[in-house]
């Protein structure tokens, strides 16, 4: 555990150095925002107007605060590095070393965005209070609950985006495949509440990662309880559990083909 | 005159062609990225029949008018990263001296830049536009006009982009600035004006050029309208000698690295 640890902490300070990098994604981020805050003031036609259960300022929030995990989340190591080291043969050298290479992985991918998300959710304050106005009814005592939330949601996604990585194993780009994981849960997560769709989708999609992922965290903070709280919690616990496993077996499999082709 | 012009279009045209027989060495992962690229555009229409559920209407645009409008913003951007892709990472030839492999050929300096690479998934944006096309509001008519819309969008996210590209002949770190510009113009494409008020509307018509390329050609598709068609093609006259003429005198400020390479990086 203690390698792990190491290799965070290395991470971790690296990314201090490259806080201005990071700066740098707050223009589309605030572009994103400034899309969405137009779109849906124009969809509330009236102050005060609720879809499906969300005032104009808790829908608005609820976008911010997802795009902050997604823009938080982003990572080239859990995508191109992975991708990378398994298409250029350096895999066969990784998976040699005194570490579990998704363990590994993920190590660095934790010391990255526990630079980004903070800084994205500072950016995320300062701009909805600005553009928007304070959260209605927001007590800090959810943001602190919906802090292991937030983690374990970037951990799954991490996790998934590793397997969709992995599958490089077989094929030469696995590009497609992140972008339909990532359509998945910019356009049907991010933008809107799992509320928002007919009451038949909904525990499809609740099974989907935008509920552990986006909606989950958002949610909490945007309005939260305790039943959903614990509801997101549990569902988030399995899912990662369920991430791993998939994971784990395609990197075992993945690394057996590995063996027959010779890196 | 014209035979050197001749020459100079059938030397892009055989870049253009290399470039894709390159991309497909691999053919499982040549049509998988298109495939992928247009299932991945087809996911946004989730988002607008979710939104067209909740109005009749989202900034006076029916599902019609959406998908005309997400037709033309895949195909205009599509034909520019299949034929122009290089231009996109301009900034990235300049900061690391990779130019000078294009500087020492006989051909055109610009012309040989832009036609140095291609996307393959552009192609799949551009079938998604005609798909989009086909299926929502096929009519004779409204097909040319988005093929030349097509052409003409293409154009001007092409000189968008050199000209944001070319900036960082004179500004350190403005590659970023220049592709989140470039970004910016993707995301506003992809929604009605309508949404859009004051300054931002103003800004989207006449700075980032998304009006010009996208906006006024689906108005000028549901209902045709000489003056605007005439603002079109002035901008796009416009922004592309500003670009061209930015790019050249940029490069005489271009200095190589010690960075040699004898391929096109």
């Amino acid at each position: 555990m203690r390698k792990y640890v190491v290799i965070y902490q290395s991470v971790f300070i690296e990314n201090l150095q490259y806080t201005a990098n990071i700066a740098m994604g707050f223009i589309t981020y605030l572009i994103l925002v400034f899309v969405f805050i137009n779109l849906w003031n124009y969809m509330y036609a009236a102050p005060g107007d609720l879809i499906a259960g969300y005032t104009r300022e808790q829908m608005i929030w609820y976008v911010m605060l997802t795009e902050m995990i997604w823009f938080g989340a982003r990572s080239s190591t859990v995508r191109e590095q992975v991708s990378a080291d398994i298409r250029g043969g350096n895999i066969a050298y990784l998976i040699n070393k005194p570490y579990h290479y998704p363990f590994y992985i993920l190590a660095k991918y934790t010391g990255e965005w526990n630079i980004q998300l903070p800084m994205y959710a500072a950016l995320t304050a300062a701009a909805g209070i600005t553009m928007v106005g304070a959260l209605p009814d927001f007590h800090w005592l959810t943001l602190v609950a919906a802090v292991p939330c937030i983690a374990l949601g970037m951990t799954i996604h991490a996790v998934l985006k590793l397997c969709i990585s992995m599958l490089s194993f077989w094929i030469e780009d696995a590009n497609p495949f992140q972008w339909l994981y990532d359509k998945l849960i910019l356009v049907v997560g991010t933008i809107f509440p799992v509320e928002i769709f007919p009451a038949a989708l909904q525990p499809v999609l609740k099974l989907t990662p935008i509920y552990t992922v986006c909606y989950g965290p958002a949610k909490l903070i945007v309005d939260f309880s305790v039943g959903k709280y614990l509801e997101i919690l549990l569902a988030q616990v399995l899912y990662l559990a369920f991430g791993s496993v998939i994971l784990f077996w395609i990197y075992k499999k993945g690394g057996r083909k590995l063996y027959v082709n010779g890196g | 005159m014209l035979t050197v012009v001749k020459n100079q279009l059938w030397v892009c045209a055989l870049a253009v062609k290399y470039n894709i027989m390159r991309e497909m060495l691999n053919k499982v992962t040549f049509l998988t990225n298109i495939l992928f690229m247009m299932f991945n555009n087809a996911t946004f229409i989730v988002q607008w029949v979710i939104l067209l559920r909740l109005r009749e209407d989202v900034g006076g645009y029916t599902m019609r008018e959406v998908m005309l409008l997400w037709g033309l913003a895949a195909s205009s951007f599509g034909l520019s990263r299949l034929l122009f892709a290089r231009v996109f990472s301009l900034p990235e030839l300049i900061v690391n001296g990779k130019l000078d492999a294009y500087l020492v050929q006989p051909k055109n300096v610009l012309l040989s830049v832009m036609t140095s690479a291609t996307t393959v998934s552009a192609i799949g944006d551009c079938l998604y536009g005609l798909v989009v096309l086909c299926i929502f509001c096929f009519s004779v008519k409204r097909l040319l006009l988005f093929l030349l819309f097509t052409v003409t969008g293409a154009w001007i996210m092409t000189a968008f982009a050199l000209l944001m590209g070319s900036l960082t002949f004179w500004f350190v770190r403005s590659e970023v600035f220049g592709s989140n510009m470039v970004n910016s113009a993707i995301t506003f494409a992809t929604y009605p004006d309508g949404i859009f008020k004051g300054v931002s509307r103003f800004l989207l018509y006449n700075i980032i050029p998304v009006g010009m390329a996208v906006y006024h050609p689906v108005h000028l598709m549901m209902a045709f309208d000489v003056r605007k068609f005439l603002a079109v093609l002035g901008y796009l006259a416009f922004l592309s000698t500003a670009a061209v003429i930015v790019f050249y005198r940029g490069l005489r400020r271009y200095s190589s690295s010690s960075l040699m390479q004898a391929g096109r990086g």
